[in-house]
């Protein structure tokens, strides 16, 4: 019953055109960064690389698909929890405003399991967006510009990583970068628990992941004891497989964190949603 | 009177210390000039603060007088100088004044030291320091320093292409500046400030080994062109 549901709301999302809406956007932008640095990404290294150039000289195709997909991976995944949210939010409170939910509970199948198989199918949508991201910024941009070393610019220098050595780090990568997604849509779908409309999940998710974010980077004492626990610390820790040596124990730090929250949400999700009056 | 001999004997003495530089310079000139073009395959270690990078491996194509091109599947890091200036400077017998100084030990070898200053205000160059082998009429170390590059220190070792004044490996011993990428640009916002320090102004050093030289054969203008 549980996958049979989950193959339903699987079908809602689908029919949606909010959920088209993320993978066009996220097309468009990936396109738009593969024109602009086919267009003046020499402009772009040279930026970065003027630091060393007094001194020394980068030899060889710097400006590779892998280079790309990087800074493409590394821009986008910032804006993505918006993508995430942009559906996940919808999936508990949009039955409730529509009015569906009370319909949705008289099917022979438990609250939790309906919760559970909006989770899944929230996560179906996550891993398709994640490894549609995936393709454009690795597979294109090596179709289009090559492959070849991979220059990490890291705050306080540089990391460049033989070709051979590239395409695991990205595998694993987009594994934490999925979980980390995956976080967001928990966080969204347990927030859409509580509400009655689409926007309010949609909106407090980002709310939330703003607010985290503002506060992780803020260099400040106070808020060393917090930052650690906050997911949105660990969702760039996919970026942490292009350092050399990976710090393995940090980014399993980071996926157990990852894991709690997601946990911890979906269970605070089932429990409100056991509890609700279904009144609409 | 007796000023003016002193002065004399100095001037004199500055003389032949300038004569003898420049016959030691211009017979290391004349070896660099045998040879018209060149083809090395080159290993790169690269030692750079701030700067995590494997060896690396590419072909280094040379033409006179200053046709140089460096050819690499990867990403390889080389000095921006150190390479051809050198020969390309000393070239020129009227552009700069040679001065010889001490002689020392180097790795063995006994060199003289050579001060070369150029004469003209629009040199790059500012002084150039070469250790010379006088025997050999090899370069065996120099310390060049640039208007806008620094210094840069290069120790010369070299094998079978001797003859033709040709390393077989060049340690390269350069400054590096402080680095430091903003954190909106490298988007390592979590990364705060204290988990990673960096101490400016380290030396880097790179060590290249130069194997399978072919030298003097013809090589085409058409392979120094911008695009490989």
């Amino acid at each position: 019953m549980l996958l049979k549901n989950t193959y339903n709301e699987f079908i809602k999302i689908l029919s949606k055109p909010r959920s088209y809406l993320g993978i066009g956007a996220l097309t468009l932008l990936v396109g738009i960064i593969i024109f602009a640095m086919k267009a003046d990404g020499r402009s772009i290294i040279s930026f970065v690389t003027s630091s060393f150039e007094q001194t020394l000289t980068f030899n060889g195709d710097v400006l590779n698909g892998n280079l790309i997909a990087f800074i493409i991976l590394q821009m986008l995944i910032v804006h993505i929890p918006l993508l995430v949210a942009l559906v996940t939010g919808d999936l508990i409170s949009g039955e409730a405003a529509m009015g569906t939910i009370r319909m949705l509970a008289t099917k022979p199948i438990s609250r939790t399991q309906i919760v559970l198989s909006k989770f899944i199918a929230g996560a179906m949508y996550t891993l398709f967006l994640t490894l549609w991201l995936g393709f454009f910024a690795l597979f294109v941009s090596r179709q289009i510009f090559g492959t070849g070393d991979l220059i990490v610019l890291n705050s306080d220098g540089l990391v460049i990583l033989q070709d051979a050595d590239i395409l695991w780090r990205f595998g694993l990568g987009f594994c934490v970068a999925f979980l980390a997604l995956l976080t967001v849509s928990t966080l969204s779908i347990a927030l859409s628990a509580f509400a009655e409309n689409s926007i309010g999940p949609i909106v407090s998710t980002m709310a939330i992941i703003i607010l985290f974010t503002i506060i992780g980077s803020l260099d400040v004492t106070v808020f060393d004891n917090i930052k650690p626990f906050l997911f949105t610390t660990h969702m760039a820790s996919w970026r942490s497989f292009f350092e050399d040596p990976v710090p393995f124990s940090a980014i399993m730090k980071s996926i157990v964190i990852l894991v709690v929250h997601n946990i911890l949400l979906a269970a605070i999700a089932v429990y409100k949603f056991n509890k609700k009056d279904i009144t609409s | 009177m007796k000023k003016f001999l002193t002065l004399l004997i100095i001037a004199i003495q500055f003389g032949v210390l300038a004569q003898d530089a420049n016959d030691i310079i211009s017979k290391v000139v004349t070896k660099l000039n045998t040879v018209n073009d060149y083809t090395v395959v080159a290993n790169v270690k690269a030692n750079i603060p701030m700067i995590k990078i494997l060896p690396s491996k590419a072909t280094i194509y040379f033409k006179q007088k200053d046709k140089f091109k460096v050819v690499s599947k990867g990403i390889v890091i080389l000095p921006k100088q150190g390479f051809t200036e050198i020969n390309g400077f000393l070239a020129n017998k009227n552009s700069y004044l040679a001065v010889a100084g001490d002689s020392t030990k180097i790795g063995g070898v006994m060199t003289k030291l050579i001060n070369v200053v150029p004469t003209g205000e629009n040199s790059e160059i500012v002084l150039a320091k070469l250790w010379i082998d006088t025997k050999r009429s090899l370069i065996i170390k120099s310390q060049i320093t640039t208007k806008t590059n620094g210094s840069v220190t290069t120790t010369y070792t070299y094998g079978d292409k001797a003859a033709f004044g040709l390393p077989s490996q060049l340690v390269f011993e350069i400054d590096v500046k402080a680095f430091k990428l903003p954190k909106s640009v490298a988007a390592d916002i979590n990364k705060t400030t204290a988990e990673k320090k960096t101490k400016p102004g380290k030396k880097g050093v790179i060590t290249v080994t130069l194997t399978d030289y072919k030298v003097n054969t013809g090589l085409s203008d058409a392979i120094f062109s911008k695009k490989k």
